[in-house]
């Protein structure tokens, strides 16, 4: 099939994704994110010579590892249009719980992977259907289905665990070349879905429509299609994240995804992702999510409790927002 | 003559009839009505469970009971309090991990004349049922410092708190009491080597506060952990698991939420029971009972001697072993006498 997009001439590239799609503008905000990163890790080098060691590596890149890739999912939303998911937490632990489950039951790792990956992809498709059928607000959808998911959860379980004695679970605590396992499939991720974004056809589509929706449809983009596809793939990364989830943490109760929203946000944000849609770099997640995990390591180093990371991660947060308008203002201009 | 008669007895069984029809549809004497706000906390099994018990025992005894949640929330148990009190119940069991709630829902309960069973957390004007978690605390601490002493001879290099403010006092009870009770078997370890990091009571959120915790530490090869419940001090040990330390780590939990089954961390080395979701026996027997029989006892509303006291049950995880999950408890707790506790049937004697 041919449809109009793909004879139309490409998106602008500068309102795209990918490396060279976001020089100079990605560029400013690599530059940024890279410099706080290396200040952070300066300082406390100099504060705690022994920061810079490998029980740091590994506790910042376990942190990394479940944000980034909710990141990645959550950018897709973002440079689409659809603002925010505000229901990745409930999908994040129902993946989760369903590995659970299907693991403490004997079936096959593989088998589960999948079925974690798809569950999440239903939750997006079920997200979308609602916004795109009942022609509604994305973000005021995905805040009532994150209530209705949470609640239904803990009308069936109270807590889930996958077996601790299994290699699944082994695999979420051991380490491949020095760093997490789940800490891969995170890098592979966001370096696939960065390369594919600019260079797509879906990816295209998904910029432009989260660039002028209008515009997108003029030149025969649907947006129904393009709203399914992004929701479902979101959903599917974020199936990815409870795999990993699960793999990782010990007992976990329904309402625990929430504690992911505010770094995972902040990443989106500081990696220049446009909330109002059709811009961003999804390579730029890997930074901005180091230095997000970087920081509650670092403060505890500097002395700081761990009550503290939640006002760091919320300041960091206002200042990308900050950034992310006065850049939108800047191009306006 | 006759006719007068014939009017009277039928005026006779009409109000006889009327009599019988309304004693038939009024049925028997209103039965007594329990309300129980549960805690509603998403962090464990045994908090729905807690209501699910008094639920039971409730209808064993033929009153009607009404359950609410709280929530987590001291603004729903306020409005949970008015909810009771409108349905006129005659007694309310209240577990609210949101104290400072409490004296708002004593001072309406009161006006109402509702007596209040409270569970662990004590209030002035409601009969205390429950653990004393100081005790409880200073137990798990010892047990662990047994430990401690037999495999480092109390050469420790770090001792991790996971702390849960939320809980408040009961927090301060539990997790400072282990401290205590460490500090009882092993005096010697340096005040700079205890180390708190907030854990919510909960694995997710303790692993990452504790992996952090760790990594600013790399040389401690020696780690004992404490905390508020089951949850977040098996945080820590995950977190110890991700960075490759898990050999140097024992920790010892409370409430015993996460020791019992056959997907227990090795590195968890025992915990406290509490039987939590059985504490309705405690409170029906010893409070609820009497009321209901028109005898109510003397209000007891102070932990140090309380209306019911809940025994402590440190146990190891060898031990645990035999110990049923929440579920299997309560279905042996409502198959056993009246009366009979979860600490008669489940904690090791020795």
């Amino acid at each position: 099939m041919t449809d109009a997009a793909s004879t139309a001439p490409s998106p602008d590239v500068s309102r795209m994704g990918g490396w060279r799609a976001n020089l100079p503008a990605g560029g400013g905000t690599a530059a940024i994110v890279a410099g706080a990163w290396l200040v952070l890790i300066a300082a406390s080098g100099i504060h705690r010579p022994d920061f810079l060691s490998h029980q740091t590596v590994l506790a910042v890149s376990f942190t990394m590892a479940i944000v980034g890739i909710l990141a990645v999912a959550q950018a897709l939303i973002g440079m689409s249009g659809a603002i925010l998911d505000l229901s990745q937490p409930t999908a994040l632990v129902l993946s989760g719980s369903v590995v659970a489950w299907l693991l403490e039951r004997g079936v096959p790792v593989p088998v589960v992977v999948v079925a974690g990956i798809l569950v999440g992809a239903a939750w997006g498709l079920a997200n979308a259907s609602i916004i795109v059928f009942g022609k509604l607000n994305p973000i005021i959808v995905t805040l009532a289905t994150n209530f209705i998911g949470t609640a239904v959860m803990f009308l069936i379980f109270q807590n889930a665990q996958a077996p601790l004695k299994s290699g699944f679970s082994d695999f979420g605590r051991t380490y491949f070349l020095g760093l997490p396992n789940i800490w891969w499939p995170m890098v592979i991720l966001v370096l696939l879905v960065g390369y594919l974004v600019p260079r797509s056809r879906y990816g295209r589509h998904m910029i432009a429509v989260g660039g002028n929706r209008f515009a997108a449809q003029a030149r025969g983009i649907s947006l129904r299609k393009t709203r399914f596809t992004v929701f479902a793939v979101s959903g599917a990364i974020v199936g990815l994240a409870g795999v990993l989830f699960a793999a990782s943490n010990g007992p976990f109760a329904p309402a625990v995804g929430a504690t992911y929203q505010l770094p995972v946000i902040a990443g989106v944000i500081l990696a220049g992702v446009s909330l109002a849609g059709g811009r961003g770099s999804i390579w730029l997640i890997l930074l901005s999510v180091a230095f997000l995990s970087t920081v509650p390591t670092s403060l505890v180093f500097f002395g700081f409790s761990s009550n503290w990371q939640a006002v760091f991660q919320g300041a960091i947060l206002i200042v990308a927002v900050a950034i992310d308008g006065w850049r939108a203002k800047r191009q306006q201009r | 003559m006759t006719t007068i008669r014939r009017r009277s007895i039928a005026t006779m069984a009409t109000i006889a009839l009327a009599l019988a029809a309304s004693v038939a549809l009024s049925g028997p004497a209103q039965a007594f009505k329990l309300g129980m706000a549960v805690g509603g906390d998403t962090c464990c099994d045994w908090m729905k469970a807690q209501g699910d018990v008094a639920q039971a025992l409730a209808k064993q005894r033929g009153w009607d009971f009404v359950e609410l949640s709280n929530n987590a929330d001291p603004a729903v148990a306020t409005k949970n309090a008015d909810i009771f009190i409108q349905d006129k119940v005659d007694a309310v069991i209240e577990f609210n991990g949101r104290a400072e709630v409490n004296p708002v829902l004593a001072a309406k309960f009161g006006a109402a004349h509702i007596p209040v069973v409270t569970y662990d957390i004590a209030q002035k004007g409601f009969y205390f049922v429950g653990i004393d978690n100081l005790a409880a605390g200073i137990a798990g601490g010892e047990a662990l410092g047994k430990i401690a002493k037999d495999k480092w001879n109390c050469d420790v290099d770090l001792v991790l708190s996971s702390e849960g403010a939320g809980a408040g006092i009961v927090n301060t009870w539990r997790t400072g009491g282990m401290r205590t009770g460490l500090q009882h078997i092993c005096p010697d370890i340096p005040q700079d080597k205890y180390i708190s990091f907030e854990g919510n009571g909960q694995a997710v959120v303790a692993l990452p506060a504790a992996r952090d915790v760790l990594a600013a530490h790399p040389d401690a090869k020696k780690i004992l952990v404490v905390g508020l419940n089951d949850g977040g001090v098996l945080g820590a040990v995950q977190a110890a698991e991700q960075l490759g330390r898990a050999d140097d780590i024992i920790a010892w939990g409370q409430d015993g939420s996460f020791i019992t089954g056959n997907n227990v961390d090795p590195h968890l080395a025992g915990s406290v029971f509490y039987f939590l979701e059985g504490y309705a026996v405690y409170a029906l027997r010893d409070v609820i009972d009497p009321i209901a029989a028109g005898k109510p006892p003397a209000v007891k509303d102070d932990a140090g001697d309380p209306a019911s006291r809940v025994k402590p049950c440190p146990v190891s995880a060898e031990a645990a072993q035999k110990i049923p999950d929440t579920a299997g408890r309560v279905a042996a707790l409502l198959a056993a006498p009246a009366g009979t506790t979860e600490f008669d049937l489940f904690c090791p004697k020795s």
